[in-house]
């Protein structure tokens, strides 16, 4: 080995100590460089990487608010949620057997192809960290089907149920079209409406995948409004997402944020009345529409056929969707609001109304019908074939004489028929606040111009008097014009009175909105409705069989042609359905001062006063009757209360609280409280009435006590030191009116 | 080898007395303050882990002082002597990792002799840094206008044979410490300006010639590094964390065990190679400044021990030394900051790991061996 050679000490130092130097100074801009890092790190950034770190640990957790409810005028509950049982499966659980468990769990659950499938799709797409992610393979099995999986649970690794609150419409198809239904939101809707919502600053949190949306009907026009803002609740976790519950990293107050439940929507139907038309409507397709002409709210909406919204909320087939779409009736049209007929014979109150107004007919005037009518060599002949004679408007309307209005017709023209329909309504969307209602058809001459090969033929206008040729009304528009001809008003029809929170405390209205009025002359509506009184209640009346004993009403038949007629009339079972008219009948009611327009149009039955007529007498007769049951329910309570409120007055302070118990009163507290409101001043209570349904209650011996123990319970905040009434009265403004809900009088308290 | 050749006027062994009288207190005081800070941030680190390493990294600790001192006091030409053989010894132990290491994660960087595990690589940093000052203890005097492109083909293989082995394990963070501590000890030899331009040229073309042939992780960590948040949660997640520990610390700090980063075990190998996130996390910049500030003195301490040493031989081993304190401290903490590429290099006497502390331990022992033996005028 080499010699060590002989370094004089400090000779290599001068050479080699300055070059440490530079590597001083190279290390020194190094550390600097770092030192420059971290300052941008933390000094420059530390807020950004601060609320990065923070994210990281901090999991939010959905806290789903409750979605509102649908509720009648009533409050009668029409829609609301029931838990679903679905079936996920988290892949990392199963891991190999994963394939195996679906099939399992398809003999289990009875799984339809289609799920099967996509649960196998679903399973084979999860890799990496989405194996970790539970997905649906079914939702919504049934009790059996709970009880089965539970049984055999333990053979199933990675497979949970899951309750999740799902929509519940009661009535299904009943309320299908109005309403409508709800159904999975889709990716692109979803990052459209979240990012409209982040531009609106609302404080709702955005959809996820999975949340289920509005589509059709009032869910859809107020999903914002029923969908409430979703709670948070925030858990540490750590890298792996393992929650670490004894972490006190946030802040104890910012840990849960409780969800907020969507309003409530209070419709203008009377449920009753929409059961009992449902009931009556004998039709295969068809509409049965209530609306009060002293507001425009719809009291009733029947439209037929509609689909189960249970069904399409996320729990129909591809096969019956298919079906669906395939129907010939088109079960998914909302025929109320999208779809329009020729009026036939209804509309000969807009023919009458446009003559009278534009000075071509006189009241008390005639037209002779001979049974057709010529007009430049062509022939329209009249409903009775034999001819009306001499005829005045009220037989003309009443007996629904076709020539007098081709003479009419004749008379206006297209234009001027055309003006008075818009003034009514017609040729225009109504403004119902739901999506897809359609305009109608009300031609003028300028309309036919365009839109008729040929143009516009004065000869038109006579095929327009009677409601056919090319006008064509939806039946709410059809509300609307009658609506107008019972109240002067052309209203806005409306279902929805206003959105309640879930106190009860109105968060929005929506007060009655006219259109228009009517402005006529004198003469002028009293001599249509002249007709269409006697169209009810003369025997020469097409719907005589239909007048009713106690109300006195005013309608209008109508049949609508489909198809032309040929050299004969067939009789509706001689045609095929598709081909046979259409039957309208339009009415209000009482004739006096009406409060309900009752539109029923019965597509493909033939004659109105036949096939329509009917119902819209019963669903009449049906909403007086109900006027007076509750006007009777109402009454009894008030007289309940006056008649046991006063003498209540000792009783409250000493009535011991088992009476109330044992009382079958305590099964209607609302009664006496509501009652209360009457003042006490009112002094003597009428007593007969309180008194014999007293008589029905065996085990309470005097009214006073039985009173006593109910209003003690209602009244229990201030009881003991309550000088008599007032405290119960001040209770009672703040309940909400009786229930019209109850039963008869008499017949609430028989235990 | 001739080791009886009187080497000129130096102290004898029985003259260490007089030599501790040099002893750099400095050096020991600021490796001390290091590796305390290192324990104390340990204890922090391995509280989500439930595992107590930093009691075992105080053994190391200890252990490592305790080597320290015995190297400090042996005459530092005992190592002049041995360094080929330790070398020639490193070697074969690097290549036994190849053939029998233990596989850990894909690499084999383990050798299990009885019952210790160490990490030969660990000890290569030390054996090339010898093995070099030697070779130029001997060789520059005929080199005084520095090295040409042959001349330099000996101290370049004695840095490449370890760290071409180290790369197979693969392990490239070592090997590139390895490299740098070689190019660190040449570069202060003196090379020619033309040999080191031309050099500068083959490297860039070998890296790119190399490019395809570094494992796959690897190049993703390269590719990472460049676009750091493109794949957050896959490749760049460590790089990613790790920048979130450091910024989230901001000013102050979160506080010692206050890391929601460490606690909840979103930075990946928080007590070895992320081990300098962890306390930017708790302790903000101006812990982070602090420490660096302690690094800083550390190196600037062994360049002064090896401006200052007696003889080449010295000379290069403390510059081997400061080149590999330096180089360890700014790769780790540049990596952990983002400025540099994710490479497995751990921060001297912060990071965990028992034939870590002891390669920077026997690096320090070198250094203080230099230091008291220095040249006084």
């Amino acid at each position: 080995m080499p010699v060590v050679p002989p370094t004089a000490p400090g000779t290599a130092q001068r050479a080699l100590k300055p070059r440490t130097y530079w590597m001083g100074a190279v290390a020194t801009l190094a550390f600097l460089v770092l030192l420059g890092r971290l300052y941008h790190l933390q000094i420059l950034h530390g807020d950004e990487y601060k609320e990065r770190a923070d994210e990281n640990f901090v999991k939010e957790l959905r806290v789903p608010a409750d979605r509102g409810l649908v509720i009648d005028r009533n409050h009668k509950v029409l829609v609301d949620s029931r838990p679903s049982y679905d079936v996920t499966l988290t892949p990392y659980f199963c891991a190999k057997r994963c394939p195996e468990v679906v099939s399992q769990l398809s003999a289990l659950l009875s799984f339809e192809p289609d799920e099967l499938e996509r649960a196998q799709g679903r399973l084979a797409a999860s890799r990496g960290l989405a194996r970790f992610k539970p997905f649906t393979v079914k939702v919504d099995i049934t009790r059996e089907e709970l009880d089965l999986f539970e049984a055999h649970k333990l053979d199933l690794p990675g497979v949970d149920v899951q309750p999740t609150p799902h929509r519940n419409y009661r009535y299904g198809a009943s309320s299908g079209h109005l309403v409508g239904y709800m159904n999975e939101i889709g990716a692109d809707e979803m990052e459209r409406l979240n990012e409209e919502m982040r531009d609106a600053g609302s404080s709702a949190l955005p959809y996820q995948l999975g949340d289920y949306i509005g589509r059709r009907g009032l869910e859809r026009r107020f999903e914002a409004e029923l969908r409430g803002v979703d709670g948070k609740k925030r858990v540490v976790v750590d890298a792996r997402g393992n929650a670490k519950p004894e972490s006190s990293l946030i802040p104890e107050d910012q840990r849960f944020e409780a969800s907020r439940p969507g309003l409530n929507a209070v419709l203008s139907i009377d449920w009753r009345l929409q059961e009992f038309a449902e009931k009556t409507f004998p039709a295969t397709a068809g509409v049965v529409l209530a609306m009060d002409p002293r507001t425009g709210y719809i009291l009733a909406l029947v439209d037929r056929p509609a689909p189960d919204p249970n069904k399409l909320s996320g729990r129909i087939t591809r096969k019956e969707l298919e079906a669906i779409r395939k129907d010939p009736l088109q079960p998914e049209l909302f025929r109320a609001i999208q779809q329009h007929y020729h009026p036939g014979s209804t509309f000969k109150v807009v023919t009458s109304i446009a003559a009278l107004e534009e000075g071509v007919f006189k009241p008390g005037g005639t037209v002779y019908c001979p049974g057709y009518f010529f007009l430049g060599g062509h022939r329209w002949r009249c409903d009775k074939e034999k001819g009306h004679g001499t005829i005045d408007l009220e037989h003309a309307l009443g007996a629904s004489c076709d020539v007098f209005f081709y003479d009419l017709g004749n008379r206006l023209g297209a234009d001027r028929i055309s003006k008075w329909g818009n003034l009514l309504g017609l040729g225009h969307p109504t403004g119902f606040d739901l999506a897809g209602e359609i305009s109608g058809v009300m031609p003028d001459a300028a309309w036919h111009q365009k839109h008729i090969p040929g143009g516009y033929a004065h000869g038109m206008s006579v095929n327009l008097a009677i409601g056919q040729g090319d006008v064509n009304v939806t039946p709410m528009q059809q509300a609307v014009l009658y609506g107008a001809l019972a109240s002067g008003v052309v209203w806005k029809p409306q279902a929805v009175l206003r959105l309640e929170d879930a106190k009860g405390q109105t968060v929005k209205d929506f007060p009655p909105a006219e259109r228009g009025r009517l402005n006529l002359k004198p003469g002028t509506r009293e001599e249509v409705l002249k007709g269409l009184e006697a169209a009810v209640n003369e025997p020469f009346g097409t719907a005589y069989a239909q007048r009713l004993k106690d109300v006195k009403m005013a309608g209008k038949t109508g049949t609508a042609q489909v198809v032309a007629l040929g050299a004969h009339r067939l009789k509706a079972w001689q045609m095929g359905y598709f081909e046979r008219d259409h039957a309208w009948f339009a009415a209000f009611a009482p004739l006096e001062a009406p409060e309900i327009v009752v539109v029923v149009l019965n597509e493909h039955a033939g004659f109105g006063a036949s096939n329509a007529a009917p119902t819209a007498s019963a669903v009449v007769k049906y909403w007086f009757d109900l006027q007076k049951q509750d006007q009777a329910a109402k009454l009894a309570a008030e007289q309940q209360a006056a008649n046991g409120g006063v003498p209540l007055a000792p009783a409250l302070v000493s009535a011991p609280a088992g009476t109330a118990a044992a009382t079958p009163l305590a099964a209607a507290p609302i009664q006496p409280v509501g009652a209360v409101v009457i003042p006490a001043a009112a002094g003597a209570p009428s007593p007969s009435p309180a008194r014999a349904r007293h008589g029905a209650e065996p085990s309470t011996p005097s009214p006073g006590e039985g009173q006593g123990g109910a209003a003690s319970r209602t009244a229990k905040p201030s009881a003991p030191a309550a000088p008599g009434i007032a405290p119960a009265g001040g209770d009672g403004a703040e309940t909400p009116a009786p229930r019209t809900s109850t039963p008869t009088p008499g017949g609430n308290r028989g235990a | 080898m001739a080791l009886d050749v009187p080497l000129g006027r130096l102290p004898s062994a029985s003259s260490s007395g007089r030599a501790f009288a040099r002893f750099p207190w400095h050096i020991a005081f600021l490796v001390l303050a290091i590796s305390a800070t290192g324990i104390w941030n340990l204890a922090s680190a391995s509280r989500s882990a439930h595992a107590p390493v930093w009691i075992s990294q105080m053994w190391w600790m200890a252990g490592g002082a305790a080597l320290a001192l015995a190297i400090a006091v042996l005459d530092y030409r005992t190592f002049l002597r041995i360094a080929y053989l330790f070398y020639l010894a490193v070697v074969l132990l690097l290549l036994a990792v190849l053939v029998r290491g233990r596989l850990v994660m894909g690499a084999r960087r383990w050798l299990t002799v009885g019952p210790i595990n160490f990490q030969p690589s660990e000890l290569a940093k030390i054996a090339v840094l010898l093995a070099l000052a030697r070779y130029f203890h001997y060789d520059l005097e005929k080199r005084r206008d520095g090295y040409g492109l042959l001349s330099l083909a000996v101290p370049m293989a004695i840095t490449l044979v370890p760290a071409v082995l180290i790369l197979k394990e693969p392990d490239l963070g070592t090997a590139l410490i390895v490299v740098a501590v070689g190019a660190t000890m040449i570069l202060f030899a003196k090379v020619k300006w033309r040999t080191l331009a031309l050099v500068g040229c083959v490297g860039l073309a070998g890296s790119a010639f190399a490019w395809p042939h570094l494992k796959p992780y690897q190049r993703k960590r390269v590719e990472t590094f460049l676009n750091p948040e493109g794949d957050s949660l896959g490749a760049g997640y460590h790089a990613t964390q790790s920048m979130i520990a450091v910024g989230s610390g901001q000013a102050l700090g979160k506080g010692w065990g206050q890391g929601t980063q460490t606690l909840l075990s979103f930075l990946p190998e928080q007590h070895t190679d992320f081990i300098f996130s962890v306390w930017a996390e708790e302790h903000g910049f101006v812990g982070c400044a602090a420490l660096i500030l302690l690094y800083f003195l550390l190196v600037a301490a062994a360049l002064t021990v090896a401006g200052n040493a007696r003889e080449r031989f010295g000379h290069f081993v403390a510059v081997g030394v400061t080149a590999m304190l330096f180089w360890h401290a700014f790769i780790n903490m540049g990596m952990v900051t983002g400025v540099l590429p994710v490479v497995g290099v751990t921060l001297p006497l912060m990071s965990y790991g028992g034939s870590s502390v002891i390669a920077v331990y026997f690096g320090i022992g070198l250094l203080a061996n230099v230091g008291m033996r220095r040249f006084v005028n």
